[in-house]
């Protein structure tokens, strides 16, 4: 799979991609490409800018500099519209779960399907039913977010995702907000992911993770992707004196 | 700093061209056509009406008839002698007595006829009729203080009420400098302070005096001897209006001639005092048996402005809450223009009166477009009301957590979709008590709309009182009114605070 992925067009290109906030130049100057089926671990010390690099992906922060190509299609170039339309095509998972509260979890994930694509109320609760057996939560469709554990909430975020039939799921720190054993059931569902064959973007502290289940991982520091390599070469024979600190130090933890 | 200089500059351009606009406004409503050659009277014959401003809580010039929502006494008759004259209608309107003027100059009434005496300082602002009744100036005491209070001189270091904005209250403070003035609106909560020894009397022209005296118990009039050359009392027309003017005179010509006055306005009046109430208040007993049931045969009246009230509250909170999220969304906007404005109109409506705000809208904007009193009130009560709700609902959207938006963003779901699915719904639930708060604020400040004469809770107490001359019961029921509707949607917001929270 990985042999001729370099020859096809990529699904997210990143050119010259910056990003500050105000004075603090968080990514420098990044340029990488993203490609079908690809998992990519996105790791490095906290503070290199890859939660910043992750949400520029889908322009949930706007890039200073640089342009952001999806498919084809330049989203630093779109207007809001034809971005939501995009927008739509990259899952997103995020640190805190993020589902709405106010809604049970059901309607969480029937939510975007009827109001971006119109579906119908019966579909859309198909649709969500299915994903919900796909991430072994098929018992809690009428629960409220509020009342789930970490664990479960971050599958009914991914499943929520996922109902929007999306062409590449991202992930920023997915497990960090997790009671350690609750990390297992939402890597298991991720893993199953990339089985799958979905393209991932994923930003982690989960170096078994990485080892296991990634097909490159992207080294960043200092706003920088300092280091792209397979994982088993990279976690062997870092190449970089910043990638060979780091794994040193997560060694010695 | 710079931010706060532009800010600055901008208001005073806006607070220099309005007040430029408006006193150009004022200008033209000054410049009207020269006397005789003026076309006042004939735009009252071709509308065919004959519009009057009143105060009607001045017993035996004009007031409400007991039991009735009808204004009578002395001065509605003369008016209506003058409207029969011309061939026209007559149409009362009534607002508080410190509004008439106001209304006249712009042009909410053809004339004020209020009891009104006719003084050279009013004279400047209106023309005025001749004179058609002359008075003296009284003051109403105790009885047991017959033999203490012979001469307002008596009175240094007492406190001595007056109707606020009326010459007696001058007079007094002119000339009664020993003693502390009280002014109020009402004359029937001037006579309630006499009762309740709030003060120890209160000055009022001549038949007032003795028609609030001799249909109270235990209460006298006498001459209360002030140095002055007494001014007669006249009809106010808006200036330059000298057709009317004529008009009026010819009319008060034809009535002192036939001595109507004395001979068959005065007693007509003096009918319409001595029934109900009257009687009752003569006779101590009689009145305490009849209490509840003497407040009950006004229950119409409470009715007729509870009826106003839930009116003005209902639309006022729709359109408030309306244009509150409509304002805070401006405020919360990307688009600087519209942050500007939302932001500007919360800051500055906040930062005004409700009092002020009405009385811009009723008369500011009548200058150029005439909105009824009714309608000027809902106005000013649901913008005011706007800007409360707007903070509060800004306030709501601010407290959702970003990651909300960012996890809606993320699926696709566009700014607006957002906006109504995710936040404003989680916003509501947290909101809720709030706003209840502000709506029930909003029903107890639309009473400020009695002030135009709206015919609201607070406006009905005041003609009760006035008409039954007794000051406290109204209250307690106005009291009561206004706490069953308040408790009610309180109860109310928290049987949908229960619905919204799931479980």
């Amino acid at each position: 799979m990985n042999k001729n992925t370099q020859e096809n067009k990529p699904v997210i290109a990143v050119k010259h991609l910056k990003k500050a906030f105000g004075k603090n130049e968080v990514l420098k100057d990044i340029t990488e490409n993203v490609y079908d089926g690809q998992v990519i671990c996105l790791i490095g010390p906290s503070g290199a800018g890859k939660s910043t690099f992750l949400r520029c992906l889908n322009l949930l922060d706007k890039p200073t500099d640089g342009q952001v190509f999806f498919d084809g299609d330049e989203l630093t170039a779109l207007d809001d519209q034809h971005l939501d339309q995009l927008r739509q095509q990259m899952g997103m998972v995020f640190q805190s779960f993020n589902l709405f509260p106010h809604k049970n979890v059901l309607e969480n994930l029937k939510m975007a399907p009827m109001k971006v694509k119109g579906l119908s109320d019966q579909e859309a609760t198909q649709l969500a039913e299915k994903l919900l057996a796909q991430v072994g939560l098929a018992d809690k469709a009428e629960a409220f977010p509020d009342n789930l554990s970490g664990g479960q909430q971050q599958r009914v975020a991914i499943a929520r995702a996922l109902a929007m039939n999306p062409k590449v799921m991202l992930f920023d720190e997915p497990t960090s907000a997790l009671d350690p054993e609750m990390v297992g059931e939402v890597l298991k569902v991720m893993q199953d992911l990339a089985t799958e064959g979905m393209t991932m973007v994923v930003v982690t502290h989960e170096m078994g993770f990485a080892k296991n289940v990634a097909n490159q991982v992207w080294f960043m520091a200092d706003g920088y992707i300092q280091e792209t390599n397979k994982p088993q070469e990279f976690f062997a024979h870092p190449q970089t004196a910043r990638a060979k600190d780091f794994l040193a130090k997560i060694l010695e933890a | 700093m710079k931010k706060i200089w532009q800010w600055l500059t901008i208001m005073l351009a806006t607070i220099l061209f309005i007040s430029s606009t408006g006193s150009a406004l004022v200008q033209a409503a000054d410049n009207a056509p020269a006397p005789a050659s003026d076309q006042y009277l004939q735009k009252v014959k071709d509308k065919g009406t004959l519009v009057m401003g009143t105060s009607p809580d001045f017993p035996p010039y004009e007031f409400m008839a007991h039991g009735k929502s009808k204004i009578v006494g002395m001065d509605v008759a003369i008016a209506q002698k003058i409207a029969q004259n011309m061939g026209v209608k007559l149409v009362i309107k009534s607002m508080d007595f410190d509004s008439l003027l106001v209304a006249l100059q712009t042009g909410k009434v053809d004339m004020v006829m209020a009891g009104m005496s006719k003084t050279a300082k009013r004279a400047q602002s209106v023309d005025f009729s001749d004179v058609y009744f002359h008075g003296g100036m009284y003051m109403v005491i105790h009885e047991a203080d017959k033999n203490k209070y012979k001469t307002y001189k008596d009175l240094a270091g007492q406190a001595v009420g007056a109707q606020t904005g009326s010459i007696q209250y001058n007079l007094v403070k002119d000339q009664a400098k020993k003693s502390t003035l009280k002014g109020m609106d009402k004359i029937t909560d001037l006579i309630l302070a006499l009762q309740t020894h709030k003060v120890a009397a209160v000055v009022l022209d001549q038949a007032s005096a003795e028609a609030y005296a001799n249909n109270t118990n235990g209460l006298i009039a006498v001459d209360a001897k002030f140095k002055i050359k007494v001014p007669g009392t006249a009809i106010a027309f808006p200036k330059g209006s000298q057709s009317l003017v004529n008009a009026a005179n010819q009319s008060i010509s034809e009535i002192k001639a036939k001595n109507l006055i004395s001979k068959k306005y005065l007693p007509e009046a003096g009918k319409y005092m001595t029934t109900g109430s009257f009687k009752g208040s003569k006779n101590k007993k009689a009145k305490s048996n009849k209490s509840s049931n003497s407040m009950w045969a006004y229950k119409d009246f409470f009715v007729a402005g509870l009826g106003y009230t839930l009116l003005i509250s209902a639309i006022s909170v729709f359109f408030g809450f309306l244009l509150g999220i409509i304002f805070a969304l401006m405020r919360l906007s990307h688009n600087k223009i519209a942050h500007a404005i939302g932001t500007a109109y919360i800051e500055f409506v906040r930062g005004t009166p409700l009092m002020v705000q009405l009385l811009f809208v009723y008369f500011g904007l009548g200058l150029v477009v005439n909105i009824p009193a009714l309608l000027s009130g809902i106005i000013a009560v649901s913008l005011n009301s706007a800007a409360y709700v707007a903070e509060v609902i800004r306030s709501g959207i601010n407290s959702i957590p970003i990651g909300q938006t960012e996890a809606s963003r993320s699926l696709g779901m566009s700014r607006s979709t957002t906006m109504k699915y995710v936040i404003l719904p989680q916003a509501m639930k947290n909101i809720w008590p709030a706003l209840g708060n502000e709506f029930i604020s909003l029903i107890k400040e639309s009473s400020i709309v009695s002030v135009i004469g709206v015919k609201d809770l607070i406006y009905q107490s005041k003609i009760v009182q006035a008409d039954t001359y007794r000051g406290v019961m109204p209250l307690v029921i106005t009291m009561i009114l206004y706490f069953i509707i308040t408790f009610g949607i309180s109860r109310l917001m928290k049987h949908f605070e229960g619905d919204m929270s799931h479980e």
